[in-house]
């Protein structure tokens, strides 16, 4: 296989670093710079372009994608998600080191009530935050498509990390894990707070909101909010 | 950078690339995960728009120019950029001659 082959196969593996869609809208154009840009004799990606390639393309997927069209308050809990996400890492992060350093000692932890197995313990805590950090990307990302499904799915995960918080609560032994925890519920319940505005409505049910203004301007003198209702919802 | 490239008409991926090397005086090049990103966003911010497509030696090239908004974004950028060296030159200049 003569070099620029070689070359041309590295960077397109290179390119699976990004989301299928820019691929295909994109990909032969940017390895027909790539190549342009190659000096002669090169066989394989530098380590420098390499690095390029992998960092734009982790970005294309991760990166907020909300349409133009959607409400400030939908960008707005878009946002919040990110941040919960974040937030999540550091705490996951901070508990990880704590953890190994008090815990290093002992045998045991206590996970969710019980004694575990510092090993076991660990790496369920570990599997769990990535977990909760997979989750806040998923909804951030479906909910800024426009996917009701995902404001309902994101109202259930607050309504499941309340329970959650509230036996973190009940128990004292537990005021750090208070302290790590609260702020996530907080972004959490700002963001599905956001979700549910009416402006947000509007982005996640366009055709209801048309439906409601047509309702509305059609609705005769006299008639109340059940003519509202009606238009809102048939 | 990219729109000063792309200001007195339009420009393929690599020609942006070496257009903003020479620009700036060989301080930034581009590579073209980054440029592609960037290209990427002033697309949806509608900056900048797909003038025509070519393929050159069995491979797609794809020129890129401003938009109007994107003619008057560069061209508010620059004032605003004007003014600031001309503020900076004006008050060396007082200084310059208050040293004097």
């Amino acid at each position: 296989m003569t070099d620029q082959a070689n070359l041309e196969r590295g960077y397109r593996r290179l390119l699976a670093w990004y989301p299928r869609a820019f691929r295909r809208e994109n990909g032969q154009e940017i390895l027909a710079v790539l190549m342009a840009g190659a000096p002669d004799g090169q066989h394989r990606p530098g380590p420098a372009e390499s690095a390029d390639l992998i960092r734009s393309g982790l970005w294309m997927r991760l990166r907020p994608s909300v349409p133009r069209s959607a409400a400030r308050t939908v960008r707005a809990a878009v946002r919040l998600m990110y941040a919960g996400a974040a937030v999540t890492t550091v705490t996951l992060i901070i508990s990880v080191i704590s953890v190994a350093f008090i815990g290093r000692s002992a045998s045991t932890l206590r996970l969710a009530g019980r004694s575990q197995p510092f090993p076991v313990a660990m790496t369920v805590g570990i599997v769990g935050g990535l977990i909760v950090i997979a989750l806040w990307l998923w909804m951030a990302r479906a909910n800024g498509q426009g996917r009701n499904w995902a404001r309902i799915l994101s109202t259930v995960l607050l309504s499941l990390a309340t329970l959650e918080l509230i036996s973190v609560f009940s128990g004292a032994q537990n005021v750090l894990g208070l302290i790590f925890w609260a702020p996530t519920w907080l972004v959490g319940l700002a963001a599905v707070w956001l979700l549910w505005r009416p402006d947000s409505s509007a982005f996640f049910n366009p055709q209801a909101a048309v439906r409601g203004l047509r309702g509305k301007s059609a609705r005769p003198a006299g008639c109340g909010p059940a003519c509202a209702g009606r238009a809102s919802h048939g | 950078m990219i729109l000063t490239a792309l200001a007195d008409g339009s420009q393929h991926g690599y020609g942006i690339i070496t257009d903003v090397q020479e620009i700036s005086g060989g301080r930034v090049r581009l590579r073209p995960g980054t440029l592609y990103t960037a290209l990427d966003r002033l697309r949806a911010d509608e900056l900048i728009g797909v003038d025509r497509e070519e393929i050159v030696d069995g491979r797609l090239r794809r020129y890129y120019r401003l938009t109007p908004a994107g003619t008057r974004r560069l061209g508010a950028e620059a004032a605003r950029l004007q003014a600031h060296a001309t503020a900076a030159l004006t008050r060396l200049n007082l200084a310059g001659g208050m040293a004097t």
